[in-house]
Formats: C-alpha cells, sequence, structure tokens
C-alpha cells in the first residue's frame, strides 16, 4: 500500500537532484520575455539529448536585484538593466571585472531605447525632448536612484540637451520639476499613468510602451518616437561565483549562448526588443521599430564615470532637487 | 536541601531561567539588529553619519515622515477609542465583521494597502474624483501619506484600549451619574483617566509604526524630493546606490528621534498613572 508512493517519491527527489537547475537574476519589465526564453530553451537543451532543466527567474528593481546577489542569492546567471549593476557584483568578486567582454555586443542580447508614451491623440502636442520642458506638461518617469530604466531616461534627456546647445543640467532639471510623482521602479511609472491617469507623458522603456499597448488598449495611447535617444543596453552574465560543477556552467553558458540564437532573437523581437539577429523573427516584429539617433552610454563616457557624476550622493540628480 | 525558598510567588520557574531565555531572544531578535546598525554607522565615522543627515533633502524627509506619523497617531488616538467604546459598549447587527476587520491592516501586506489606497484616491479613483470635483487632490501629496500612515497604524489603538473598556463597569458611568455628573462631567474625569494610559501605548504603537513605514507609502506618496519623500524612501534610496553607510546614518537618525519620542511618551504615562493612581 504504501510502497509504491513512497518509492514513486523517492523516484521523483532522486530526479530532482539529478535534474540541472539554474537560477536567473532579472530585472522587472523582463517578466514576459523570460517566460518564453525559458521554456523554449528547456526544450532546444533537451533536443540536444538532456534531461529537463529547472529554470527559475526572479524578477525586482535592478539595484535590488545586484545586491541580492552580493548578499548571496546563488543566481548562476544575471541578465540585469545596467551594466554598473553587475559591475557591483564583480566588485564583490563573482565574476571577473572584464565580464562585458566575454559575450557579443558588450553582452547585450537585445537592446532598446526610451520613448514617450502620450495619451490617445497626443493632446499636448508632444513630440521631442524639448517639449517636455513646457509649463503645464506632466511627465511620468521613475525615480533614477531606485530604477534603473529611469537612468536612461534622464541619460537620453541629457544627450539630447547636449546635442541641441542646452545646458543638459539645467535642462534635465526643468523635466523633473515637471514630474509630479517619481514612483521607484518602470512598472510602477507604467501603473501612475496608465490606471491613475496621471501625467501627460510617460517616459519609457520602448518595450515598456509597446507592451503597455498590447495590455491596455492601442485607441487609449500612442508611442511618440523622439528625434534622438539612448541605446540602452541590458546586460546579461554568468555568475562563475554561484556555478556548483562543470554540468551547470554548461547549462547556464548555453542559456546565455541561446539568446543569441536566431530563436532567442526572435523572441526577444517578439517582446518588443530590438534584437541583433531578425533571421528567425517575424518580420512584423521587425518592421515596428522605427529607425531613430541612438547614443550609446560610451558617447556620453561610461557608466564608472556616469554612474558616481549624476546618480551618485550628492551627484547631479541630487543638486537638480536641491538647487529649488 | 536548596536555597530555594519554600513559597515561591510563581508557579512560573526562577527568576534565572526566564530572565535568560528572554535576554538571549531579545538579543536574538532585537539588539543584534540594531547594534549591527550602529556598528555600520560606527565604521561610518559620526562626521560621516552627521554629514549624511545635515542636508535639506535628509532634514525635510525626516521631518515629513515625523510630523505625519504624528499626526496620523492623533487621529488614531481619537478614532480608535471611539471605535473601541462602539464595538464593546453597543451591539448591533454586524458588528463582529466590523470587529474583525479592525485587524486586517496588519494581515494585509503594506503594499497592498498601498494600491488599493492609491487605487481609491488616485484623480481617477472613486473617491480621489469626488475630492477632485471639490478641488482636493489627496493621492501623491502629503494627504495621501497621512492616509496610508493612519491606514496601517489604527488598529493599534482599539486593540489596546478595547480590553480596558471591556473592564470599565457602566456601573462606575451610573455611579457618576447619580452623583449628578453631567455626561462630559463623567467622561473626562473618570473615563478618560482610566483610558489613558492604554489610549498612550495604543499612540505610541501607531506612531512608532507609521515611521518606519514604507511599503504602503511609496505607492500613494509621489515621492518627490523635498515635497512628499518619506525617510525610509531615502534609506531605500542609500541602499539601491549600495551606500550602506549613509543608510545606516539615516536610520540611526530615525531611530534617536523615534527613541526621544517614545520615551516623552512613556513619561506621558508614567506621570498619567501617577497622577490616577490607577493600574
Amino acid at each position: 500500500m504504501f510502497i509504491r508512493p513512497a518509492i514513486l517519491s523517492l523516484l521523483l527527489l532522486a530526479s530532482a537532484a539529478h535534474a540541472q537547475d539554474l537560477l536567473n537574476v532579472s530585472y522587472d519589465p523582463t517578466r514576459e520575455l523570460y517566460r518564453d526564453v525559458n521554456q523554449a530553451f528547456a526544450a532546444h537543451w533537451q533536443a540536444q539529448g538532456h534531461d529537463a532543466p529547472t529554470i527559475e527567474t526572479s524578477h525586482g528593481g535592478s539595484g535590488a536585484q545586484a545586491r541580492s546577489v552580493i548578499d548571496g542569492l546563488n543566481a548562476q546567471v544575471v541578465t540585469l538593466a545596467l551594466a554598473s549593476d553587475i559591475d557591483q557584483i564583480a566588485a564583490a568578486g563573482k565574476l571577473p571585472a572584464d565580464w562585458q567582454s566575454r559575450l557579443p555586443h558588450n553582452s547585450s542580447p537585445y537592446t532598446s531605447t526610451i520613448v514617450f508614451l502620450v495619451r490617445d491623440g497626443n493632446p499636448k502636442g508632444i513630440q521631442d525632448w524639448g517639449d517636455l520642458t513646457a509649463e503645464g506638461v506632466e511627465v511620468i518617469t521613475p525615480n533614477p536612484k531606485t530604477s534603473g530604466g529611469a537612468r536612461w531616461n534622464y541619460l537620453a534627456a541629457w544627450a539630447w540637451a547636449q546635442k541641441n546647445g542646452h545646458d543638459p543640467a539645467e535642462f534635465v532639471g526643468q523635466i523633473f520639476a515637471n514630474v509630479p510623482v517619481l514612483d521607484t521602479g518602470a512598472r510602477g511609472s507604467t501603473t501612475t499613468f496608465a490606471q491613475r491617469g496621471i501625467g501627460d507623458v510617460l517616459l519609457a522603456w520602448e518595450n515598456e510602451a509597446y507592451l503597455a499597448l498590447a495590455e491596455l488598449g492601442e485607441d487609449q495611447f500612442d508611442i511618440v518616437v523622439p528625434s534622438l535617444s539612448i541605446l540602452a543596453e541590458p546586460p546579461v552574465a554568468l555568475v562563475d561565483g554561484n556555478i556548483a560543477d562543470d554540468a551547470q556552467r554548461d547549462l547556464a553558458s548555453a542559456y546565455l549562448d541561446y539568446l543569441y540564437t536566431p530563436e532567442g532573437q526572435a523572441l526577444a523581437f517578439k517582446h518588443y526588443y530590438r534584437a541583433w539577429d531578425a533571421s528567425a523573427a517575424d518580420p512584423a516584429d521587425v518592421a515596428r521599430f522605427p529607425k531613430l539617433e541612438l547614443v550609446t552610454i560610451d558617447d556620453l563616457g561610461g557608466w564608472a564615470k556616469l554612474q558616481p557624476q549624476h546618480f551618485g550622493d550628492g551627484g547631479i540628480f541630487d543638486q537638480i532637487y536641491v538647487a529649488k | 536541601m536548596s536555597g530555594r525558598p519554600l513559597i515561591s510567588r510563581t508557579a512560573m520557574p526562577g527568576l534565572g531561567l526566564s530572565a535568560g531565555i528572554t535576554l538571549f531572544m531579545l538579543t536574538l531578535v532585537v539588539f543584534l539588529p540594531i547594534g549591527a546598525l550602529l556598528w555600520q554607522g560606527a565604521v561610518f565615522g559620526p562626521a560621516a553619519v552627521w554629514d549624511t543627515i545635515n542636508r535639506e533633502r535628509v532634514w525635510a524627509a525626516l521631518w515629513l515622515s515625523f510630523r505625519l506619523s504624528f499626526l496620523a497617531a492623533c487621529f488614531n488616538l481619537i478614532f480608535g477609542v471611539i471605535l473601541a467604546w462602539v464595538l464593546v459598549r453597543y451591539r448591533f447587527p454586524g458588528r463582529r465583521i466590523v470587529d474583525a476587520a479592525v485587524d486586517l491592516p496588519f494581515a494585509l501586506p503594506t503594499a497592498v494597502a498601498g494600491i488599493a489606497l492609491t487605487a481609491l484616491y488616485a484623480p481617477n479613483g472613486v473617491l480621489g474624483s469626488m475630492a477632485g470635483d471639490l478641488g482636493w487632490r489627496i493621492a501623491y501629496t502629503q494627504w495621501g501619506i497621512w492616509l496610508a500612515l493612519v491606514f496601517v497604524g489604527l488598529p493599534f489603538v482599539t486593540r489596546t484600549v478595547q480590553p480596558v473598556i471591556e473592564e470599565i463597569e457602566t456601573e462606575v458611568e451610573e455611579a457618576s451619574a447619580t452623583l449628578g455628573a453631567s455626561r462630559w462631567h463623567t467622561l473626562r474625569h473618570v473615563i478618560a483617566p482610566m483610558l489613558m494610559p492604554a489610549a498612550l501605548t495604543g499612540f505610541a504603537l501607531s506612531l512608532a509604526r507609521a515611521v518606519g513605514e514604507y511599503g504602503s507609502v511609496i505607492f500613494i506618496a509621489g515621492n518627490i524630493p523635498l515635497r512628499t519623500e518619506i525617510a525610509p524612501l531615502l534609506i531605500v534610496i542609500q541602499l539601491e546606490e549600495y551606500n550602506y553607510g549613509a543608510a545606516a546614518a539615516i536610520g540611526l537618525a530615525m531611530l534617536g528621534i523615534s527613541f526621544s519620542m517614545l520615551l516623552a511618551i512613556n513619561l506621558i504615562q508614567i506621570w498619567s498613572r501617577r497622577r490616577i493612581g490607577h493600574v
């Protein structure tokens, strides 16, 4: 009577112990992407004659996620919003400092940019960054101190001001003077804008903006693409310090490499990310991305310089608020 | 035999054992984390701690947090006592449901409470749009923060005062009335002094909870520096920037202010107990 369930559960335990597992610590807006990637990769891995892997993904604010990994969360793979967050994990000794050169394209299998989401018909006529400082325009963005996405927003505005002959600090300060709610993360800002009806324009990851259109209705919002924006490179890395054995290392590397395969890239396109290889992607997914001028983080000086200068304690962002 | 007294004053195990267990647990649960905070502050250095706190933005956040927590606790003191009074003294349909509902703010994850309050009080929410018609804005202002703090703190006052009200015999009020006291006089000179110590305890708990509240507030606050940014958010910001020292410094400031406020409340309590000569 009892033997069969006992044997069954033993078998289950045994298979659980043998099955390979992987924890991918990611940031907030990649939930939908990695749900698909995990499923597709598991099938791909089994098709190569391996056991079914158990892949888990944890989501949260990029900085908070990095801190969990530093403090001991056993992630074999991190896929975060900012290279500087992974740099912090590297500074804690969990992976080599040159991690970003280990995978193609600065270790960013997909990229995104910052666009504007406005209310249907664009009642305030917002076309470019310069319109955001106008009197009576309410701008929604998360707080650059707590949100990786918001740092891209901020730097994109900065780059536009530099290019168009404005004093960048003053210009960005004027934008933030028009911000009525500073959420702590990108999803919070999307909710504030879309569901609470606050603000005239949401500065958003392009993929979040498309997702908001798909989830909340194309008849409610329009996407406005500014003349210039930033090439946001959310990087991925293998956390060497958390790899238990060679089998797990193989699984983790294969997982990251899969993101660069035509199938993995097609999934990135499907989830509104700009990826590199469109060969397997649905042409409709690729066609929706308009061409625009994109500055890179290296054009602006690189994270190692920008992070402390702008977002560090007492940095330019802090000064914007205290100056008033 | 042993030197143990023949008649023990309590049926519980002796002082040594119970005090040992108490101190051990208290150390593990309370003193160690607070010690770690102090240690982090000490490593950071007193000068650096002061430099972190002594900034306009930090002062603004501390002032906002403590002022709104105090105002929320004041509201909870009055409304919580009335609520407890109604629940104990009156019988009405649905009383048990109301009684159980008082604890809900404890059970709800604070972020859920924050999102629910924001949905209600946002300009396009049910209550927020009604307020908007009157020209009031609640969500994303200090009113919103106050509301969230009232929500999370209310059960403390009600639950500490309730058993005391249950203890007060209606005969006391009847006696007072028989001796010619007006209702107001009875309330002020008979009932209020008896409720005072418990109500102050509830006030202190509600205040302490509000000061440290994070989850429910950040959704409704707007989080604009110098205007609607609470001190716990500044701590989280410092942690996001990997500035453990600065986070500890603001934490220490909050701890110090809270401790002095709670000490003051305790002194008032002792004073009020002496004055009444009761409990």
